[in-house]
Parts: structure tokens; C-alpha cells; sequence
């Protein structure tokens, strides 16, 4: 299975980021990570959540559009250069990344990524053979 | 000057003569020649023979542009085709386009009111025409020209468009006159200030602007950034083009050549006539086309009526400046749209939903039309490529259909109001 993020379409305007969060909220679901890729008249909200098909239902009830998507969540190792490695490993074998984000992890302060890629099986298993921790639950 | 005396100053009897002796001409033509017409009348029992002056007007029946679409294409010519010597098209509409012909006797006439109109503007065969609207379909371009030809000036026929090319040409070839859109002018005097082209090097006198409503206000803003002295032309396809009416130097309403279009005011509601001064719906009959005549042709323009002589000498009827629609017909940088049109386009596209709305501004001098579509679960993607894959899908289509360009934005579920009634489909932000 792994790490659902939710995806979420939202106008850029005042007030739509309260909005999500409060439903949220609301429904007593947690924020793990957050970020917004934003153009000049919307955005997409993207965020990893504690119980995201309860979160898809929540806001569908308020007429807000989201989406599950699978995602590649990885614990690299905390050293210089390792992020290289892996970008390094991935486009030499023909992966894309179409975004990547970081939050922290507050119980052991480990920095996880989240990343989109075009090819998820693939590029897990070249990881993992590669030493690199792949978080699949929170 | 005047360009026709005989015509454009006969007193208001001999003008009601010529017209009652034309109408029943035209009457006669049209039911023995256009099925379409035969069939309205017969369907209210009146004989051409019941039409005996100008006043008899109000027993025909109305033709509107629904009437033109289900005639397509030449369903409505009163000639034979090889007596056609020319066809112009409006901007496609969902799927069909409304078209009219003429008949070489019907360009004379084009030319003749156009010809009318720039003499009504102080336009002489001294001056140096740059026509800078469309040629094509469109009869701006072409009816502009003949008439300019007509009337002997030298003819810059440059089409719209190509600003930097427009700019050259002003300076290199000394154009004292330009005929395009208002809103064209308008960005044009802002391109010239941008290239810091001296105004005082250009030649430019005369602008004749039409197409689409202007105000006042815009009038004076292009007359400062032009350093010129803009004026007023209106016309529609329909009846012939550009040249319907004009305005002249005393700047106090369009005169109509209406010895050839003849021109009623009704209520929006009731259709009855309206006294003069008071606004309503423009209603043409033209007179003495002979390719496509057409009898009460509803515009949906709103205007009024003064049939005072004029202190330029001209006695014929002039109509104001357009006050707007009774239809919701926008005209965006001269092109007609209807909302209808945009819903039609989106329905064909499988990820957009019918909720939309139409915001149509003014951005600097350039109108813009913008339209928001509602995100839908079925087609929103967390990858912005995807997302702006679906605009650009919606933006073709629109665009192909409409001809014009718009931004489409996509927008949250339910951003757009829901009504139980007439959906509220279009925010217009102009000033005009």
C-alpha cells in the first residue's frame, strides 16, 4: 500500500487554506506534511493526512474537489550528498520526479520526502536496493 | 461636405415618398422571390398589394438572426446565384454562421454609404486611409475599403492586427485617416506612446471607429492619444456592413442613410413603436437591396431616434449611439459572442461541466474575455501539467468556435452561483 497524499484543488484566494484546514479539523484528522504548488489564479494543495479517504469524504461534503494519489515517501540518510544519490540513481534509470516536498517527523526528527514519480514500483524497488529507507506507514 | 445632397438633405416628405414607394417595391420582391417571406405573410393573410406607404411598415413581419441561422446558407437570397457577386459571413456561431450576399447593384449601394460616411467625417480623396479592420468574412475591412475607394482617397489596406506594422506605416506612408474598432485605436495610441513615436510626426487627422459600443469617455481618451478627431460608424452585416450610419463633424447622433435602410424604434416588450427621443429596440428594412433584402430585421441594438435636421445640413434621421443590447449578446474587440456559444463548446468537452461564467473586462484598452469553468473530480489531476492540459483543451475549443481569444480559468466546485432561475452567466466590467 504506502503513504495516500490527498491532493486538493483550491482557488487562490483569502481564506481557502482556513478552510480546508478547519474541515480538518473538524473531522479530527492530522497534517502530517503540507505544500502548495500555487499559479496566478489557483492552486493545488498537497498534503499527507492521518486518515486520508475520511479526508476525501469530508471535503467532497463541502463541495471540495480532492484526489488520493500514490506517492513515494523515503527516509534518506541524514548525510552530505544523499539526496544526489538518489536523483542520481532515478534519472539514470530513466525516472521522473514530478515534485518532491520534505516535512520532519517530530518523534525521532527524521526529515522524510515525499516524492511523484512517473514510475512508483520501479523507482521503490531501485531505492531500496540501494540502502534507502522507504516509509510506508506514518 | 456631402457626399450625395439629393439624398442626405431631401425634406422629410419627399424622404417619406421615396421610402413608401421602395418599401412597397421591396415587399413585392420578397414575396414573390424569397419563400421564406411568402410564407410569413401568407401565414397573417397579407397581400403585397396591402402595403401601400411607408407607414404600412408595421403590418410585415419581423426577421431575426435565428431566421438568417435557419436559412443558412442562401436561403434568403431574392436572386438568382450568378447574379451574387459577393458573400459575407459573421463570426461562426455553434457550428453555423450567418451569411449574406450581394449583388453588384448592392456593392454600389455599400460603397455609395460608405462613401457617405467618411464625407460625413470630413474625410476627402486628399486623405490616406488606413484601414486596419479585419478583411474577409468580416465586411469591416472590405465595405471600408470600397467606400474609400469610391470616394477617391488613396486605400492603406493593412487589415487588422500587426501593431509594430500599423506603426510604419502611419509614420512612413503619412495615414491622415484610420478605420478600425474603437478599442484597436485605443491600443494602438498606447503602442505608439511605447515605441515614443512623436505624435506630432504623424499625419493622422480622422478616426472612423465601429463595430463595437463606445463611449463618450473612450471617444476623448482616443482623441487625446490619437490627436485626432474620432467619429462614430455603425453597421451590421445583416443589412449591409459598416456604413448603416455615421456620425459628422457636429458629433450629436449617427446620420442613417436611410434611403436605403429604413430605420424604426420599438419597445422591447410590446414591439409597438416608439416615440422619437425615447430608446428601444433598432429595427432595419432595407429598402432597396436586391440580393438579400431583409424586412423588419430585428438588431437587438437599443438606440433612439432624432429626426431634427441636423446643423451640418443633412436632414436624415440619425439614431444615437448604441445604449447597449436586449439581447445577451456581448461584442468583445468587434466579434460577437453569445453565451450560449461557450456553453455549446464546453458541453462538447467531456471535462468540463456546464458551470461557467463569462467575465468580460477591459484590460488597459483591450477587452478580455475570461472565462471560469468549475474543477470537477472526474478530471482533476494533483499535476499541474494535467490541469493546465484540460485548459488548454477547453481554450482551443472555445477559441476555435468563438474566434477570438479568452483565458479560460479553472475555479473551485461551486464557486460559481447556482440559480433557479435565469443563470447569471456574464459579468461584464466595462464601462461603456
Amino acid at each position: 500500500m504506502g503513504i495516500k497524499q490527498l491532493s486538493i484543488f483550491v482557488a487562490n484566494e483569502k481564506g481557502t487554506l482556513a478552510d480546508v484546514t478547519r474541515i480538518f479539523r473538524e473531522h479530527e484528522i492530522d497534517i502530517r506534511a503540507i505544500s502548495v504548488y500555487d499559479t496566478v489564479d489557483y492552486g493545488i494543495l498537497r498534503t499527507v493526512v492521518s486518515e486520508p479517504e475520511k479526508a476525501v469524504e469530508a471535503l467532497a461534503k463541502e463541495g471540495i474537489v480532492s484526489k488520493l494519489s500514490d506517492i513515494l515517501t523515503i527516509n534518506p540518510e541524514d548525510k552530505r550528498g544523499s539526496l544526489n544519490d538518489i536523483f542520481t540513481l532515478l534519472g539514470d534509470n530513466d525516472i521522473n520526479i514530478d515534485y518532491i516536498y520534505s516535512f520532519l517527523v517530530r518523534e525521532d526528527g527524521s526529515q522524510l520526502f515525499v516524492l511523484k514519480v512517473n514510475d512508483k514500483e520501479k523507482a521503490q524497488e531501485l531505492l531500496e536496493k540501494n540502502g534507502v529507507e522507504i516509509i510506508r506507514e506514518l | 461636405m456631402i457626399w450625395n445632397e439629393p439624398k442626405e438633405c431631401m425634406s422629410r416628405d419627399e424622404r417619406k415618398a421615396d421610402q413608401s414607394k421602395k418599401l412597397i417595391d421591396v415587399v413585392k420582391n420578397v414575396y414573390h422571390n424569397v419563400p421564406f417571406y411568402r410564407k410569413k405573410m401568407q401565414e397573417t393573410g397579407l397581400e403585397p398589394g396591402d402595403v401601400k406607404n411607408i407607414e404600412d411598415i408595421e403590418k410585415l413581419p419581423f426577421t431575426t438572426k435565428n431566421d438568417l441561422r435557419e436559412n443558412y446558407p442562401f436561403g434568403l437570397f431574392a436572386v438568382p446565384k450568378s447574379e451574387i457577386v459577393r458573400v459575407h459571413a459573421s463570426s461562426g456561431t455553434t457550428g453555423k454562421s450567418i451569411v449574406v450576399g450581394y449583388s453588384r447593384k448592392d456593392i454600389d449601394m455599400f460603397s455609395e454609404v460608405v462613401a457617405r460616411a467618411y464625407c460625413c467625417t470630413g474625410v476627402t480623396k486628399e486623405d490616406i486611409v488606413q484601414i486596419a479592420y479585419g478583411y474577409g468574412l468580416f465586411t469591416g475591412g472590405l465595405g471600408m475599403h470600397y467606400g474609400a475607394e469610391k470616394l477617391g482617397a488613396t486605400v492603406i489596406p493593412v487589415s487588422g492586427g500587426n501593431t509594430s506594422k500599423q506603426l510604419d506605416l502611419l509614420q512612413d506612408f503619412g495615414s491622415t485617416v484610420l478605420a478600425c474598432t474603437p478599442s484597436y485605436a485605443a491600443y494602438l495610441s498606447e503602442a505608439i506612446d511605447e515605441a515614443k513615436i512623436d505624435k506630432k510626426d504623424l499625419k493622422l487627422r480622422i478616426g472612423i471607429f465601429g463595430a463595437e459600443p463606445w463611449s463618450n469617455e473612450m471617444r476623448s481618451k482616443i482623441e487625446a492619444g490619437l490627436n485626432i478627431t474620432a467619429y462614430d460608424i455603425y453597421g451590421l452585416s445583416e443589412i449591409i456592413g459598416p456604413g448603416v450610419s455615421c456620425s459628422c463633424e457636429m458629433q450629436d447622433g449617427l446620420h442613417i442613410a436611410e434611403d436605403h435602410f429604413y430605420p424604426e424604434i420599438l419597445n422591447t416588450e410590446t414591439l409597438k413603436a416608439e416615440n422619437p427621443g425615447t430608446i428601444g429596440e433598432l429595427v432595419f428594412t432595407t429598402i432597396t437591396k436586391e440580393a438579400m433584402p431583409l424586412l423588419r430585421y430585428r438588431t437587438r441594438d437599443l438606440a433612439s431616434l432624432n429626426y431634427d435636421a441636423c446643423k451640418c445640413g443633412r436632414t436624415n434621421v440619425r439614431m444615437s449611439k448604441i445604449q447597449g443590447r436586449s439581447d445577451d449578446m456581448l461584442i468583445i474587440r468587434g466579434v460577437n459572442v453569445f453565451p450560449s456559444q461557450v456553453e455549446s463548446a464546453l458541453l462538447e468537452i467531456e471535462e468540463a461541466k456546464p458551470h461557467y461564467m463569462l467575465v468580460v473586462d477591459r484590460v488597459g484598452t483591450m477587452d478580455t474575455l475570461e472565462i471560469q469553468v468549475e474543477i470537477d473530480d472526474r478530471y482533476f489531476s494533483d499535476e499541474m501539467v494535467e490541469l493546465n492540459k484540460v485548459r488548454q483543451k477547453i481554450k482551443r475549443k472555445v477559441e476555435s468556435i468563438l474566434g477570438i481569444s479568452v483565458i479560460i480559468n479553472l475555479v473551485e466546485h461551486k464557486t460559481i452561483a447556482r440559480s433557479e432561475g435565469k443563470a447569471q452567466r456574464v459579468i461584464d466590467k466595462r464601462k461603456i
